[in-house]
């Protein structure tokens, strides 16, 4: 009987460890959602945050690689001693998904996240997961101009719910000692893509064992599909995608005749453009700004072999026909406080904080575009050591219009899938280039017409 | 039942009584059924009151039983019985994981069959599993009944046929890969130089209609090692006795394969039909790590309906979309099963 009635008790204790287990997690949520609500109720004045010690919670990715998140956060911390700012790294591969995953319960207690991409902002604002930063854009008077019109294009409903903190814009590198060898004279701030083309060609050599290829095209939709919205008429958005064709039939041909890799070849053995690029046999490779700071610092480390590639410049991306020089393609990084913080006004300090001069000086200090850029911003980068000396490769960085990769659409995530897929179909000579189009047309005309 | 109390336990003391009397004398056995458990049932109830507990002694028996189950059947409740429930729920809704969820009725399945990339997905799923499931059962057959015999080296092939099951698949994927690399894999190169394959014709093993084909391979080359080790288990249990009685009736090796091994693994095989079936629909792991590339994106010639329930809930966060894509898969592999388990039986009983 006694023995019986031990082993009721023990069960009945594991049972009920098992009730308050999950009992637990519900009441220390309860608290935090309480005080959120009370906090913006209340709207504490900025000085009674400054006094007491706050935690941010900070989602980014790649903090060994990335050298701004520790810059950034060392620096508000050195300016708000009472801040600690604490980040968790969510690996940048599918760094959007986990993020809205992460943010969908009520469990999870972010208070600023970045924002990596359009569609994974999109995705987070359709779940109420971050929160509109009006009021205190208005409230701070933090103006909006001097992000370039970025902001407009992610603009929802009148409302804006991040804060560019980095900017980034594409360029084309190319290897100096390839030109050389070559004798072809390097590339320059003005030039088409059908000049650019008939470069490639010029520097291209096809014989075994010794190939040079002209130019490369990463995997990413963005190096040879976003060509076409150049010339500011059209976008990804618009539901006909007949302006991509020409883009793709010139890279299709280059591949065809040895000019660059072939993409079927570099999805199987997953080649990095850093990799192409620093291995010494690859004239140009259009890619973002972003890619001069792994430059610089991946030469000084000895990472990459500098007789290989450290003889390397910049120039402006090539441009459409009859279009100013210097049009070229952006994307940002924002900054967004979510809608369960019960810091939103320390939150929103640190985002205003990353995105105003202040952070945009860090930014620069680590070879990093910030979203606002001032001439201070380009002496600080183009003075970094290791950055290119000619000054075509300063006035690259001049630009006059950029195109926002993808800018803001309530159906953003599912056209981007439609056009990836049949991306890789028209790479892969899986259809031909006016069956691709024809079909984006089709899937994505019924994704709008919804 | 009534409430046994002070004033009226005698009367059911009497009633007790007289349904035995009666039970002796009772021919119609179904009567006799009833008042048995009449009988019973006024017994628990005396005894409980007699023993002055709430609990009868026989509820307290089985509140023990389930306090013994509670933890794990909690955890499986919470864990996996309710996400099933609340999936075949979502098919019917709309969800997005966040904002309030909305009635869709039948609108999530109307558009599936009109979705060009689930179209895709369900077909590429069934030519994979047409193609993976009996290829992996005759070549893990084959294996087994090999290395059933006592050959040299036999523990070395066994092990070596069990490696790529153990090994792991990102690894394994990347030596294929290699291999099969359009322009720099060895296959191809053997191709193009000693069976003179125009450069433009060699096989782009990872796109196109190929892509498929190096998915079967791949996995009946990795998954082989796993079910002959199943078949060998089975190999053991036959009765060699069986194979001396078919030698001495005159059976050469074909006819003692014929009416002695095979029949005597029906079950095995039937174990292995299933769980390779199951297995093949969830296929997944194996077409992104083949198929998709550094951005792990498949094309409409790739795509399986494992992924494109990925990309639907977590890219899209379209969940109820997405679990009425899963209940398309659900109901598929209920029905492969239901078909292979009456197959099994029919055989069984012919």
């Amino acid at each position: 009987m006694r023995k019986k009635l031990i082993s009721m008790l023990l069960a009945t204790t594991m049972a009920g460890a098992l009730m308050v287990g999950c009992g637990s997690n519900a009441s220390t949520d309860a608290p935090a959602t309480d005080a959120s609500a009370t906090d913006t109720a209340t709207e504490a004045p900025a000085a009674d945050s400054s006094a007491e010690a706050v935690t941010l919670k900070w989602s980014i990715w790649d903090q060994e690689t990335t050298t701004y998140w520790q810059a950034l956060a060392d620096g508000y911390m050195a300016q708000n001693p009472n801040v600690t700012i604490e980040m968790v790294d969510l690996g940048s591969q599918d760094y959007m998904t986990v993020l809205a995953t992460e943010l969908s319960g009520s469990g999870s207690d972010f208070d600023v996240v970045t924002i990596k991409d359009v569609p994974g902002y999109a995705t987070l604002v359709q779940k109420n997961a971050i929160q509109s930063l009006d009021s205190y854009i208005s409230a701070d008077g933090v103006d909006l101009a001097a992000y370039n019109g970025a902001t407009d294009q992610v603009t929802v409903d009148g409302s804006l719910y991040e804060l560019p903190f980095r900017n980034d814009f594409w360029v084309l590198f190319y290897n100096k000692d390839v030109f050389d060898k070559a004798g072809v004279a390097y590339p320059t701030n003005d030039m088409t893509w059908e000049e650019y083309d008939k470069l490639a060609r010029s520097v291209t050599d096809t014989t075994f064992g010794s190939q040079v290829y002209g130019g490369h095209y990463h995997t990413w939709r963005s190096t040879i599909g976003l060509i076409g919205c150049l010339d500011g008429e059209h976008n990804i958005l618009s539901g006909n995608y007949d302006f991509m064709k020409p883009y793709y039939e010139m890279v299709l041909a280059e591949e065809k005749d040895g000019v660059v890799r072939s993409y079927a070849d570099l999805k199987t053995e997953g080649l990095h453009y850093s990799a192409a690029f620093s291995a010494g046999d690859t004239a140009m490779l259009n890619m973002g700004s972003w890619f001069i700071s792994t430059l610089i610092n991946n030469i000084a480390s000895g990472e990459y072999d500098a007789s290989l590639c450290g003889n390397w410049g910049i120039v402006k991306y090539p441009h459409a026909d009859g279009v100013e020089a210097g049009s070229t393609l952006g994307t940002f990084t924002g900054l967004a406080v979510t809608s369960s913080t019960d810091v939103p006004d320390a939150a929103w300090d640190f985002v205003k904080w990353c995105s105003g001069e202040e952070g945009a000086a860090v930014m620069a200090s680590t070879g990093n575009f910030p979203a606002i850029m001032t001439d201070d911003v380009v002496t600080t980068i183009t003075s970094l050591e290791g950055f290119p000396t000619d000054d075509a490769s300063k006035e690259a960085l001049k630009t006059s219009n950029i195109y926002l990769e993808v800018p803001y659409d309530a159906n953003v995530s599912e056209i981007n899938t439609v056009l990836d897929t049949y991306h890789g179909m028209i790479m892969q000579g899986e259809c031909t280039i006016d069956e691709g189009i024809a079909s984006m047309n089709e899937e994505i005309g019924a994704i709008l017409a919804q | 039942m009534e409430k046994i109390t002070a004033a009226n336990v005698e009367s059911f003391q009497n009633e007790l009584t007289s349904l035995i009397e009666k039970i002796h004398t009772e021919s119609n056995p179904k009567q006799k059924m009833k008042y048995l458990k009449r009988i019973d049932k006024i017994q628990r109830s005396i005894s409980a009151y007699r023993s002055k507990s709430k609990l009868s002694r026989e509820t307290k028996r089985d509140l023990i039983a389930y306090s013994f189950i509670a933890p794990n059947f909690i955890g499986f409740c919470v864990f996996t019985l309710i996400p099933i429930v609340f999936a075949f729920a979502l098919a019917f809704l709309s969800w997005d994981g966040s904002n309030p969820i909305e009635w869709a009725g039948l609108k999530n399945f109307k558009s599936l069959f009109k979705d060009k990339f689930f179209i895709a997905a369900l077909k590429n799923t069934i030519i994979y599993c047409v193609g993976t499931v009996p290829l992996t059962m005759i070549v893990s057959l084959g294996l087994a009944i090999l290395l059933n015999h006592k050959v040299l080296g036999r523990g070395l092939f066994r092990t070596l046929a069990f490696f790529p099951y153990v090994a792991s698949l990102v690894a394994i994927t990347s030596v294929w890969k290699m291999l099969f690399h359009p322009s720099k894999g060895p296959i191809n190169n053997l191709l193009f130089n000693v069976f003179n394959v125009q450069q433009e014709n060699l096989p782009q093993w990872f796109t196109g209609s190929l892509v498929l084909l190096s998915m079967i391979m791949f996995s009946v080359w990795k998954y082989m090692g796993y079910y002959m080790v199943i078949y060998l288990a089975g190999l053991q249990g036959v009765n060699g006795e069986l194979y001396e009685a078919a030698a001495l009736d005159g059976a050469g090796t074909w006819a003692k394969f014929k009416y002695v091994t095979w029949p005597q693994l029906s079950s095995t095989t039937f174990f292995v039909i299933v769980m390779l079936t199951i297995n093949c629909f969830k296929v997944y792991d194996i077409a992104i790590m083949l198929a998709a590339g550094g951005n792990g994106e498949l094309t409409l010639n790739s795509t399986v309906l494992v992924y494109y329930i990925y990309q639907k809930a977590f890219i899209e966060w379209k969940l109820g979309y997405s679990s009425a894509v899963a209940m398309v898969l659900f109901v598929l592999v209920l029905g492969v099963t239901l078909i292979q388990f009456w197959g099994q039986k029919k055989y069984q009983e012919g």
